[in-house]
């Protein structure tokens, strides 16, 4: 474990070092929200959409891409890099489990990345539509958990599918696909604008627990909704580590090494 | 003059045909990406159509149908604008790099020459979205019509506005993460109904960065042509395009050559 701690520290110091990678980033960020609250300010005239009103659905969205802004996106790319270049057979060696270094390694862009986005998300939220209305503080230290299993659970998914450079010469359109899926159930829109039939099958599925989830529970709270996804998020959680494990055991028999 | 662009319209046809050649020696692959691309890009489809139901009237005057326009528009031409010149993107790479020595070395004009050395596979994918997309929206004979037409000021716009951006780095340093914002906000721009972006913005969309005239413009032709407004969007994207090749030639002359020693395959 304490390896995995030093790698992690080590990883916050790169973070620190390289904050220019963060800035194209934060504008990217900006312009997606100031879309959408321009977007959601024509749709809304003062009433209420599936359940959401206009300020509660400008923070939903603040809080939708806060989780993929911090998932540590760039693991795919690495996964997908380091198993066609080979250079992941240089990895194999080195006492440590693979998967987990990588988390460890990822620790510090998802922390500064948090850092940085939370912020962000907040002042955005304030300055475009002002403070929530009944927000309880009580429901923080729910939100953080949410949130901490959203991008973890994220953070593997991704992993698997960079792996699966194993299997197949071209795994991006997985990529692409596990993304759209993301952001049509739940990150763009809660999945309560979906017909009731869909919403039932979506509420257990990886998806909405890694957006929607997290970010209802900033916009309409309830101990109900935080008991009910919570136990989701940390089951599919641990399924997305045994995934990320399973997906580079098998595949990592692959792997040929003819020499440096 | 004409014959240096007939030169150059030559040799963007030459690198296409080897840049096509080159990315479908592996075929699997290469439709497995534009697939990809294409099932990626259907997914805002989806997004717009619930919103359209839920909402139940137009936004900000627009119909399903209108959105779907300017998704298929700037789908085909940013998909065109990377099918011809995917190196645009990498041009404040190339700055930094060096990598540019190699064509200024050549007998062509290095702006031409080093974008449209390299073709993306999955701008294959854009490309055939916005047509399935217009079949299957029923669009009027007047939307395919300005919609083969706005590909292609879509198309060059987008490239020139890439071109603007990245050669920044010509005068300010690396200015890589600007220009690619740059491009995020281009697109991003062009595919929500005009209406919703007002004030300052609007100004700045319609005119310094004329990312309206990507897609919102064909539109309103699409509606309501007007020969006046036709023109002024040929003017525009014509416009921009010398626009971008001042600001990337007059950068040139503050480029400052490196050592790199690179093999072009």
């Amino acid at each position: 474990m304490r390896k995995y701690m030093a790698i992690a520290g080590i990883s916050i110091k790169n973070a620190l070092v390289y904050r220019a990678n963060v800035t194209g980033r934060a504008i990217f960020y900006f312009i997606f929200i100031f879309v959408f609250f321009s977007l959601w300010s024509v749709i809304y005239s003062g009433n209420e959409i599936a359940g959401y009103n206009l300020t509660q659905m400008i923070w939903y969205v603040c809080m939708t891409e806060l989780v993929m802004f911090c998932s540590g996106s760039g693991i795919f790319g690495r996964m997908n890099q380091e198993v066609k270049s080979g250079s992941i057979a240089y990895q194999l060696l080195r006492p440590w489990n693979y998967i987990f270094k990588q988390f460890a390694g990822t620790l510090g862009e998802i922390t500064f990345s948090a850092s940085i986005f939370t912020l962000m998300a907040i002042i955005m939220g304030l300055v475009f539509v002002g403070p929530l209305a009944g927000f309880d503080p009580v429901a923080i230290p729910f939100i953080i958990v949410s949130f901490m299993l959203s991008i973890t659970m994220n953070f593997f998914f991704l992993m698997s599918i960079g792996l699966l450079a194993f299997y197949f010469e071209e795994n991006t359109p997985f990529f692409f696909i596990y993304n759209k899926l993301l952001f049509v159930f739940g990150m763009l829109i809660p999945i309560e604008f979906l017909p009731l039939w869909a919403q039932g099958i979506l509420r257990y599925l990886p998806f909405s627990l890694i957006t929607w989830a997290p970010a209802k529970m900033v916009v309409k709270f309830s101990f109900e909704h935080a008991l009910a996804v919570i136990p989701l998020q940390a089951g599919w959680c641990v399924l997305a580590v045994l995934l990320a494990l399973f997906v580079f055991s098998r595949g990592v028999r692959k792997v040929n090494v003819h020499g440096g | 003059m004409f014959m240096e662009v007939k030169k150059h319209i030559k040799l963007i046809g030459k690198y296409f045909i080897f840049n096509l050649a080159a990315i479908t020696e592996y075929r699997t692959s290469f439709i497995v990406q534009v697939f990809g691309m294409a099932l990626n890009n259907a997914s805002f489809a989806f997004f717009w159509w619930v919103l359209f139901d839920k909402v139940g009237a137009g936004i900000g005057g627009y119909d399903f149908r209108d959105v779907m326009f300017l998704w298929a528009v700037a789908s085909t031409g940013f998909g065109l604008a990377h099918v011809f010149f995917a190196n645009a993107n990498r041009i404040s790479g190339m700055i930094i790099t060096g990598e540019l020595d190699t064509y200024l070395l050549q007998p062509k004009n290095p702006l031409i020459n080093s974008i449209s050395a390299r073709m993306s596979a999955t701008s294959w994918g854009d490309v055939l979205y916005g047509i399935i997309l217009m079949a299957l929206i029923k669009a009027s004979i007047g939307m395919w019509l300005m919609f083969g037409i706005g590909i292609f000021t879509a198309a060059l716009l987008i490239t020139s506005i890439t071109v603007v951006g990245q050669s920044l780095t010509f005068y300010f340093g690396n200015m890589e993460a600007v220009g690619r914002s740059l491009r995020e906000f281009t697109i991003t721009f062009s595919i929500y109904p005009e209406s919703i972006f007002k004030g300052p913005l609007k100004v700045l969309i319609m005119t310094a960065i004329p990312i309206g005239f990507i897609t919102h413009v064909p539109l309103r032709l699409a509606h309501e042509f007007s020969w006046g407004i036709f023109f002024l969007l040929l003017g525009v994207a014509a416009a921009y395009c010398l626009f971008a090749f001042v600001i990337y030639m007059n950068g040139l002359k503050k480029y400052e050559s490196g050592n790199l020693i690179i093999t072009r395959m």
